[in-house]
């Protein structure tokens, strides 16, 4: 696909991530993007808007943005004597989140919201936000200092969360014999536009899935739920948030049908970030256990 | 009240499992209670309501000494109650008494534990008493009860709930039927270790002694006589005679029998109506078994008697099979040795002087035996007899006297006594038969039923080269009585005084009366298989089954049996676990999957099939693309909607057969 392509020229040696968010994408789903800084989680997120042809606002977080400061406000117009409704950063198409996890609960609550219901409420008003409709956020490792951890229910909200890694060895050659990324991202095209971003999403739809697929997501969700290992089992909503993903996975793979391979492919981002282990207080995350369940879930 | 001074060790029995226990408790004292004082039941009630207080937190538990209180005056009651005698309803009820003093002793689960195991063995003494179809469905369910508070007992304090405790019961019954069945059938029977007391209760029934009176309180009673099932020809109405007792001493105006003269009894072979049947007869208590003229010893249970009756050789406790044969043209005691002739013409002097003096001039008048029967019985028609179940009372003395000519009121025994009377005063041996007359035929499944209001008394009068002939009087008085039974033969309120049950007996066409034919029909084949199932009829049942009769081959049998009840349940559990894979894919790769791992080559759990085709197939000879189709095809099979394509499944078969026998082949090399 031409949005890979441009996309895997501007982000060395991930196609595997690349492909993974835009799956995410495409199943009408928001997207986390967690590592060390400097990993290129930005750029990821830049080159995503542009290379889909939406309209895109970016939001820096910090410990001093104020929910007004995302959501918009209503400022006094002298010229016509009234209110008038200023507009944040978003109601836009794309919403790109840098380092969300450095705002204060409150400020990302905001946020949150709009990405649930996809509408705002300002004053007693409710206004509708744009359609599509994505936020892409980055985010630190809780580990990092000066950071608010999302809890569970937001995290939920998030359908996939990937991380990126450090490049390959002959990837990093290229990156660091090659010129600014920076300025290779000006020059990107958008492949897509929100009419043909539609019609994927409608595709994304009409993937079949089977009866030993189902069969195989089920026995998945049912290894989380039962065991002493999981703190708590996938939801519903993950599962279904599994389900879609790998419908979308099988679109970019050109094929109508799921097959377990999708599932495994796109299993580590969905489920990871909704999972905990029962000895881990601290809530890091369920790498490992998403690595069990790829490993021990037979598949027929 | 007592508070409660010890504190028992052990876990204390879950409050909400003690409801089902003592319910269960009731359930299994309750069959009893016909054989219980009334003062035992009042015990156990209290006990309950104590319990029941105790429960609620009103009442403490008794002390020590009121304990040992209540079982020295409990056991001081039983033994006084029982009149000195020793038998089977003492131990019941001293049974019953202590189980029902545990219910204000259980403290602990060990006692409630004590107490179901005593439940189950209180249900086994019930079969005792009673062996009734019903009686069996009703200690299968508190067999159910008893283990499903088992179940309570064992179940955590917070989730018990006794409906789901039932049926975890009714299940785990279930699962024990099939070996009780195997063990029912195929466990040798022994015979009682030990000599069982006699319950003391009587049965209704006839007896060995009849006073006219005695037949008119059988007359009203519906309850069963015995069963017939004849093998094929059915006598007359008319010729049914079921010989019972034969009475040959008359005193005081009653007939008693008389102890049984030691002779071989003589029968001549004469006319081949013989007729063969089987009787299921109800306990009595006593040792008479009924059979149709003459019958031949058939059994080796039964016995012929110098009087031509059959006896069993100990007291009917329970229902009775047997098997006669009766020659219904045979002629018996052709000889009449002079202790018989002796015995069948006393009568007691000076008593009914009227009838002796009567019968010895009607003699003279008439002067051949069957001459004087006929003026007899002429009598009786002529003259205003009637035939009625209540002729009111008639003196001791003189009895015979006061019916013939004073009240001309009466039933069989009356009629049938005073003919054998008016014989014997004449000098010519005749005595008085007890038994029944007909029965009932239930059309469902073909056999006789006989009831106590079918009992009759008649005559039997020694003739010279006839040897004994049956003279029926009543036949004279009341002819329908003879041709259809006893209602036909009553009339106006009488008919109208039988109970509910007779009467709806009476009338077949209703639909109770319907119902109480396929009641019965259920009770006979219960009789027929299940307690008529004893000693005798296992052993010819094993002998026909296994031909020889060594006891390793009963053994193995019942191993073999109990192996196959085990394995059912087994099989059940196991397949209740584990459904099949239904979609026809995944059974063809499940198949697959488990021939490669044989082979060597297991599928990892996360290897998806056709990533296993291919993986397998890389490995053999088979053409790279030949594996690649077959791959394509598993994963449209499986995952592209191809479930429904017959031809795709047989491809997919036969291409994974394919790769097996390759698999297997280049295993071997």
């Amino acid at each position: 696909m031409a949005a890979t392509a441009a996309l895997n020229g501007i982000l060395l040696g991930k196609a595997g991530q690349i492909r993974l968010a835009l799956a995410c994408l495409f199943a009408r789903g928001h997207l986390l993007i967690e590592d060390l800084p400097g990993m290129g989680k930005t750029l990821l997120s830049q080159a995503l808007a542009k290379v889909l042809g939406l309209s895109y606002n970016r939001v820096q977080f910090t410990s001093d943005v104020l929910p007004s400061d995302i959501i918009g406000a209503s400022i006094f117009d002298r010229e016509t004597g009234s209110l008038r409704f200023l507009p944040g950063p978003v109601f836009a198409q794309v919403v790109l989140g840098d380092e969300i996890n450095r705002a204060t609960p409150k400020t990302q609550s905001a946020l949150l919201e709009a990405m649930e219901e996809r509408q705002v409420t300002v004053e007693g008003q409710t206004r509708a936000l744009p359609e599509p409709f994505f936020v892409i956020a980055t985010q630190n490792p809780v580990t990092q200092g000066g950071t608010f951890s999302l809890p569970e229910s937001q995290l939920d909200r998030f359908l996939m969360r990937i991380t990126l890694g450090y490049p390959d060895p002959d990837a990093e050659r290229e990156l660091l014999r090659g010129g600014d990324q920076r300025a290779r991202l000006l020059t990107l095209r958008p492949v897509l536009d929100a009419g043909r971003l539609r019609q994927i999403q409608e595709a994304v739809d009409q993937v079949k899935v089977s009866e030993p697929l189902l069969e195989y997501v089920q026995r998945i969700v049912a290894r989380t739920r039962q065991g002493n290992a999981f703190a708590f089992g996938l939801s519903p909503r993950g599962a279904l948030a599994l389900l879609h993903c790998a419908r979308a996975w099988a679109l970019i793979d050109n094929r109508a049908y799921v097959v377990p391979e999708d599932v495994q492919a796109v299993l580590p981002g969905v489920v990871e970030h909704r999972l905990r282990e029962a000895a881990d207080f601290a809530g890091h995350g369920g790498g490992a256990l998403a690595q069990r369940l790829l490993a021990d879930v037979d598949v027929v | 009240m007592a508070a409660e001074r010890w504190a028992p060790a052990g876990p204390r029995i879950p409050r909400n499992s003690l409801a089902l226990l003592m319910v269960a408790q009731a359930a299994v004292v309750l069959p009893h209670v016909a054989q219980l004082s009334p003062w035992i039941i009042a015990v156990c009630l209290f006990c309950g309501y104590w319990r029941t207080r105790v429960y609620q937190g009103r009442w403490g538990y008794p002390s020590r000494l009121v304990r040992l209180g209540l079982v020295v005056a409990g056991t001081v009651g039983v033994v006084l109650s029982a009149g000195g005698s020793v038998n089977l309803e003492l131990f019941i009820a001293m049974l019953v008494l202590a189980f029902a003093f545990k219910l204000v002793e259980m403290h602990t689960r060990r006692d409630a534990v004590l107490v179901i195991m005593l439940s189950y063995f209180i249900i086994a003494t019930e079969f005792l008493f009673e062996q009734a179809l019903f009686i069996a469905v009703y200690e299968l369910v508190a067999t159910i009860l008893v283990t499903a508070a088992m179940v309570g007992l064992n179940q955590m304090h917070s989730q018990v709930r006794p409906f789901a405790s039932i049926r975890l019961a009714t299940g785990l019954v279930a699962q024990a039927l099939p070996l009780a069945v195997v063990l029912f059938l195929f466990f040798p029977r022994l015979l009682p270790l030990w000599s069982m007391p006699l319950p003391g209760s009587a049965r209704t029934g006839l007896t060995d002694a009849m006073t006219p009176g005695d037949v008119a309180e059988l007359g009203r009673s519906d309850a069963l006589a015995f069963r017939v099932e004849f093998d094929g020809v059915v006598p007359d109405y008319r010729e049914m005679y079921w010989r019972a007792l034969v009475y040959s001493d008359f005193r005081q105006g009653t007939w008693r029998t008389r102890q049984e003269i030691p002779e071989e009894p003589q029968l001549l072979r004469s006319g081949d109506r013989d007729v063969g049947y089987e009787v299921l007869l109800e306990p009595t208590a006593q040792q008479w078994l009924v059979s149709l003229d003459v019958p031949f010893r058939k059994d080796p249970r039964t016995m012929l008697t110098s009087d031509f009756r059959l006896r069993s050789e100990t007291p009917v406790l329970s229902v009775l099979r047997y098997r006669a044969v009766s020659g219904l043209e045979q002629t018996r005691g052709l000889e009449l040795s002079e202790a018989m002739r002796q015995r069948e013409t006393t009568l007691p002097v000076g008593d009914n002087p009227r009838m002796v003096a009567y019968a010895r001039e009607l003699l003279a008048r008439t002067r051949s035996v069957e001459a004087f029967a006929d003026a007899l019985l002429s009598h009786i028609r002529e003259q205003p007899y009637t035939y009625t179940l209540s002729p009111g009372e008639l003196p001791k003395l003189n009895s015979v006297d006061a019916f013939w000519f004073d009240t001309r009121r009466g039933f069989c025994a009356h009629y049938a006594g005073a003919f054998t009377y008016a014989m014997r005063a004449a000098g010519i041996p005749a005595r008085l038969v007890g038994g029944y007359l007909g029965g009932e035929r239930n059309p469902l499944t073909g056999h006789w039923m006989v009831r106590q209001y079918d009992a009759h008394g008649w005559s039997e009068v020694w003739i010279a080269d006839r040897g004994w002939v049956r003279f029926d009087p009543t036949a004279a008085v009341a002819p329908e009585r003879i041709e259809q039974g006893p209602s036909e033969a009553l009339r106006g309120e009488e008919r109208a005084g039988l109970s509910l049950f007779s009467a709806a007996r009476f009338n077949a066409g209703s639909l109770f009366g319907r119902l109480l034919l396929v009641m019965d029909s259920l009770e006979h084949r219960w009789n027929m298989f299940v307690v008529g199932y004893d000693q005798e009829t296992q052993r010819s049942y094993l002998a026909n089954l296994l031909g020889d009769l060594r006891p390793g081959r009963i053994a193995l049998l019942m191993v073999g049996a109990g192996g196959v009840c085990f394995g059912l349940v087994a099989f059940v559990l196991f397949f209740r676990h584990r459904p099949a894979p239904q979609h026809p894919g995944v059974r063809l790769i499940d198949r697959f999957s488990r021939a490669g791992a044989r082979a060597g080559w297991p599928r990892t759990p996360h290897e998806s099939p056709q990533a296993y085709v291919r993986r397998l197939g890389g490995s053999t000879s088979l053409a790279p693309a030949l594996v690649s189709t077959l791959a394509g095809d598993v994963e449209m099979l499986l995952y592209g909607g191809g479930e429904g394509d017959r031809a795709l499944l047989r491809r997919v078969a036969t291409g994974l057969r394919r790769l097996r026998l390759r698999l297997v082949l280049g295993g071997a090399t």
